[in-house]
């Protein structure tokens, strides 16, 4: 320790000057004497006295020396030592304020000691990083000395013994400005550029297309499960007589899938490819869950749809009522404009190059009529049991698909998904798609932040209802982090709320700045390929976000033209298949009568203000007839 | 209800004396009593004397009183809390929860009340009310009739679930009584924690003790018990309703269940998919003869015929109105709630659209608007038809413009040539 201050308290200059001096040992010839006396004169001329310069004749000397009694270029050295002393001294200083006022709150936390227990892992990262930079400067000539032992000093560099007793118990506070928060938002943005980005995906399709198995081998063959999770997973499937699920029970998690052999509700993965971090929402497919696959469609940035290639099972998804045309219109029309199309199971067809054309050929027709743009839907195909082609194309599985196969793997393809541009400086949106009790009473909230920026320390609105909650600490990625922006799947923990008031549906916003809340309101519809048209006052559920409502289309509008929004008719009987129209949307009290009869509003907003909170999906009886956007909120 | 006693003269004025019994009853009242009517029923009047010092004192006395109806307020019930939990075999229609209240001005003064003084009478079970009316129509003639038939339909009990959503419900003839509604949080799914598990768990066993206070299982009239949800949360819950009753040892429940319980795929857990109950091939050939049945394949009907040909169904009542008067409509779908509209002219107006379609042979159904069906049809305006023939709306339209025109055109001409005629 003693050591170290004195290796802290050295000047790097002083160290630096004392080895020049050493140079300046050597002997002078008599002509050398003279010129430096001379040079001296000079130079003292110009700088003025020790007293004023603060350098002694020495210094001079040896730059002098230094400078083979060049006046002109001494003076200039010797002005930027004078520069380099003064900021030298400054900092010092600096540090030493610095100090007495971290020991001022140290104090102050000591009091408040009995305040919360909350760990602030970022409290320790910080004064670390701080440390290091600090001490970077005096670390240097230790090193050319050599003579301490190594580790301690590496340990005293990250300068942790100087905050003395680690107190970092203080509760969660606004680590930074509003302002501060973005600027440094931006720049981790723009530094991810460079680095891995993150991207959602949802993986959708029919029922026993392989989503959830393509996902559970994905993850093996990245090496996100390991072999003995593999095993379990292989002999407890194995044990129920359901031997070919066992790479989806990795995501298909509860005791009824499993037994099942269905996915029932969202799973959420993350797994990392060279460029990407990606967060994987495995949707379930069949159509009674279509509710859950919408919660994670909503949270989507890009699509991975699978196709099962084996013969009748493709026409099976994909004719009328197959979940294969469904899922894409939904996530279509839930903002994902990224597709990658993973045809599965060519195994069962021999891996045939006719089959697999034919299959691109129908799903490439019906996503250029669902809007879709060629230069973002993707190809591949794959076999998600035998795990041929997801990362390579090695092992003798794979030989038939290299026969005619060169292009990317589905690696290949995740790796280059586009994530779409954040806005970070508008209001912060969360809708809540998960509540769960965390640890250390705080409740944890899972969703999508869709728009704007939070903090650890933030006090944010819970609408509907009158609550506010205080962030405690954000988790993303399996990562405790300080803040998260726009676009991120992350898990809030608050505390300061009674859990009844956390419900799915319900979104965060900042208390200065909260979501509308609407029960009527006009959108702007295209209406899906429905057996009954749509009459005013039809009854249907209605979607956003994740939530799941019971409402009517009040009053129709106008019907517009699909191209370029011209009305076409005003107030129609009845809307068709195919048809783009205004309607108003009410929602529906629950209870027939009596005083229960107004329904709950839902946080709504309009699509001009903010995209995702503004995208709603219209639902009846287990069959998706519209999607649309919101324009105006009436009441 | 019982009809006590009767009395329309040939004008069609007079009164009708009836004793309401249960919950539809007075959704039978609710919809028969009108503004204006006069109703006469026992009634707690508080009545205050002041003395010859000055100091008053109230008392409430039990009085028979006469009204002029001013308004009418119908009260479903929402979630009983009379009913009997303890014993399950007494748990019969005798638990009447749903209310009216009468507000009106006395119009027969007695020693309590002054004549034009204020009352709001309650309307309670078993206590005869009469219903005074200036013009008994055929509406409300049949309703009395029908109110008053013997023996009631089949009842249907209904529990709608979801994940952590279920809903109570009973349905009879005119009504459709959410009983109870249970709402569960169960944490999604995570790969590493049962929390799952034990939300499923404490949602079923919530779901359980709710079944056994608001499901009258034991009784008769219950002729069949629905469980409906989409997925596979229907069956979770009756093998969990039968398991819990075999430990408990509650064998009314397991024969109830065993015996009435049907289990039915509905795409929502919302309670407006009780629709899709209803048309359930199961449920249908069970319930075909109940009106409430009759209803929901009505309403489908329309619809599928507003899919298939859009000329050959009508809806709103300036439109029906037009099919009626050309003989067109096979089927009148119309809600009780244009029957309940305040203004005497507007009930008489529909009540000749129902008279002119049957004159013609046409079916009348009168939705009832405590239906999930009722509100579909109430949201449509309330009317609609389905035509025998195809009639475009337009054409119509155009033809009717034309025929005001013409008789315009008529009238001016007459007009002129009596103009003419005078000079």
């Amino acid at each position: 320790m003693s050591r170290h201050r004195i290796v802290r308290n050295m000047n790097i200059q002083d160290e630096l000057d004392a080895d020049a001096g050493d140079f300046g040992e050597e002997e002078l010839t008599p002509e050398q004497e003279e010129q430096m006396a001379y040079g001296l004169e000079q130079v003292r001329h110009i700088i003025g006295s020790e007293r004023e310069s603060g350098l002694d004749d020495e210094t001079i000397k040896n730059a002098l020396w230094d400078q083979y009694f060049d006046v002109e270029r001494t003076v200039q050295l010797l002005l930027e030592e004078q520069e380099r002393r003064r900021i030298a001294q400054e900092r010092k200083a600096a540090k030493q304020q610095e100090k007495a006022e971290k020991l001022a709150q140290h104090k102050k936390v000591a009091e408040t000691a009995s305040r919360a227990a909350s760990p602030s892992a970022k409290g320790a990262n910080k004064s670390g990083a701080r440390g290091i930079t600090s001490t970077k400067v005096t670390a240097a000539p230790t090193l050319i000395r050599n003579v301490v032992d190594q580790r301690e000093l590496d340990m005293s560099g990250l300068n942790l013994n100087d905050d003395g007793p680690a107190v970092d118990e203080e509760p969660p506070k606004m680590t930074m400005a509003r302002e501060k928060l973005l600027e440094e938002a931006r720049k981790a943005i723009e530094a991810s550029e460079s680095r891995k980005r993150g991207v959602s995906l949802v993986v959708i399709g029919h029922v026993d297309a392989g989503k959830s198995t393509l996902m559970g081998r994905l993850l093996y063959e990245l090496g996100r499960i390991d072999e003995k999770r593999r095993i379990a997973n292989e002999r407890g499937s194995n044990k129920i007589g359901k031997g070919s699920f066992s790479w989806a029970w990795e995501l298909d998690g509860t005791q009824e899938e499993r037994e099942r052999g269905i996915t029932m509700d969202i799973a959420q993965q993350s797994l990392s490819t060279p460029h990407r971090q990606i967060t994987i929402l495995d949707a379930p497919g069949h159509k009674d869950f279509i509710p859950n696959m919408i919660s994670g469609a909503s949270q989507a940035d890009c699509a991975l749809l699978v196709v099962d290639a084996s013969t009748g099972e493709f026409e099976a998804g994909f004719e009328r009522g197959g979940q294969t045309r469904e899922h894409l219109l939904l996530v279509r029309s839930l903002g994902v404009s990224q597709v990658i199309i993973a045809i599965n199971k060519l195994d069962m067809v021999q891996w045939e190059q006719s089959r697999y054309d034919e299959i691109l050929g129908q799903i490439q027709l019906f996503l250029l009529q669902s809007g879709f743009q060629q230069s973002k839907t993707s190809f591949v195909p794959v076999g998600a049991m035998s795990g041929v082609n997801l990362v390579n194309r090695r092992g003798p599985d794979a030989a038939a698909l290299s026969r005619w196969y060169s292009g990317p793997t589905l690696v290949d393809l995740l790796d280059m998904l586009k994530p779409p541009s954040r806005n970070i400086t508008a209001p912060l949106r969360f809708p809540i798609s998960n509540v769960f009790k965390g640890q250390r009473s705080a409740y944890a909230l899972q969703g999508r932040i869709c728009g704007g920026i939070v903090q650890v320390g933030e006090r944010l609105r819970i609408l509907p209802g009158d609550e506010s909650a205080l962030v405690k600490y954000i988790e993303h990625e399996e990562e405790n982090v300080e803040w998260a922006t726009d676009g991120s799947n992350v898990t809030l923990y608050l505390t300061g709320v009674d859990p009844v008031h956390l419900n799915v549906g319900s979104v965060l916003c900042p208390p200065s700045d909260v979501v509308p809340l609407a029960t009527v309101f006009t959108a702007r519809v295209l209406i899906f390929d429905v057996s009954v048209p749509i009459t005013a006052g039809a009854s249907v559920e209605l979607f956003h976000q994740a939530h799941d409502v019971p409402a009517s289309i009040s009053k129709l509008l106008a019907t517009l033209d699909r191209a370029n929004g011209a009305v076409i008719r005003k107030n129609p009987r009845v809307l068709t298949k195919g048809a783009s129209a205004e309607v108003h949307i009410t929602l529906r009290s629950s209870a027939y009568s009596g005083p229960n009869a107004r329904p709950r509003p839902i946080p709504l907003e309009t699509f001009a203000v903010n995209k995702e909170m503004g995208r709603v999906l219209i639902r009846r009886e287990g069959e998706t007839i519209a999607a649309g956007v919101v324009l105006e909120i009436v009441s | 209800m019982k009809l006590v006693g009767k009395y329309i003269n040939k004008e069609g004025s007079g009164y009708v004396t009836l004793r309401p019994e249960d919950d539809e009853d007075m959704w039978h009242l609710y919809n028969l009593i009108q503004e204006g009517d006069q109703v006469r029923a026992p009634a707690i009047r508080r009545v205050q004397n002041v003395t010859a010092t000055g100091s008053t004192d109230s008392h409430r006395v039990r009085t028979s009183l006469t009204l002029v109806v001013t308004h009418v307020e119908f009260t479903p019930a929402i979630t009983s809390s009379t009913a009997d939990t303890t014993n399950p075999n007494s748990t019969t229609s005798a638990d009447v929860t749903a209310s009216i209240q009468i507000s009106g001005r006395v119009a027969v003064e007695n020693q309590h009340a002054r004549m034009g003084a204020y009352h709001t009478l309650d309307i309670e079970v078993n206590r005869d009310v009469r219903i005074i009316k200036d013009q008994w129509d055929s509406i409300a003639l049949n309703r009395v009739e029908e109110s008053c038939v013997p023996g009631r339909g089949a009842e249907v009990a209904a529990v709608v679930c979801g994940e952590g959503t279920a809903a109570f419900v009973l349905l009879s003839e005119h009504l459709t009584t959410i009983r109870h509604r249970l709402t569960s949080s169960i944490p999604r799914k995570t790969s590493s924690s049962s929390m799952h598990e034990k939300g499923l768990t404490r949602f079923y066993s919530q779901l359980y003790d709710a079944f056994l206070r608001h499901i009258p299982y034991a009784s008769p009239t219950i002729k069949v018990i629905v469980f409906a949800s989409p997925g596979w949360i229907r069956d979770s819950v009756y093998d969990y309703i039968v398991k819990e009753s075999e430990r408990t040892g509650n064998k009314a429940l397991l024969r109830a269940v065993r015996e009435k319980g049907v289990k039915i795929h509905v795409s929502s857990p919302h309670v407006h998919s009780l629709v899709e109950v209803l048309k359930s091939p199961v449920i249908a050939a069970q319930l075909k003869e109940t009106k409430f049945a009759k209803e929901g394949i009505t309403l489908d009907r329309f619809f599928k015929m507003l899919g298939s040909d859009e000329m050959r169904a009508w809806y709103g009542p300036d439109h029906v109105a037009l099919a009626i008067d050309r003989g067109a409509v096979g089927t009148l779908l119309i809600s009780d709630q244009l029957f309940r509209a305040s203004d005497p002219a507007e009930r008489k107006k529909y009540v000749g659209l129902v008279e002119a379609v049957k004159e013609k042979g046409g079916e009348v159904i009168i939705f009832s608007s405590m239906h999930e069906s009722g509100q579909q049809l109430n949201q449509l305006t309330g009317i609609a038809a389905i035509l025998t023939f195809p009639l475009d709306v337009e054409v119509v339209e155009a033809e009717e413009r034309e025929a005001r025109e013409a008789e315009g055109e008529e009238r001016r001409r007459a007009e002129a040539e009596a103009a003419g005629n005078k000079s």
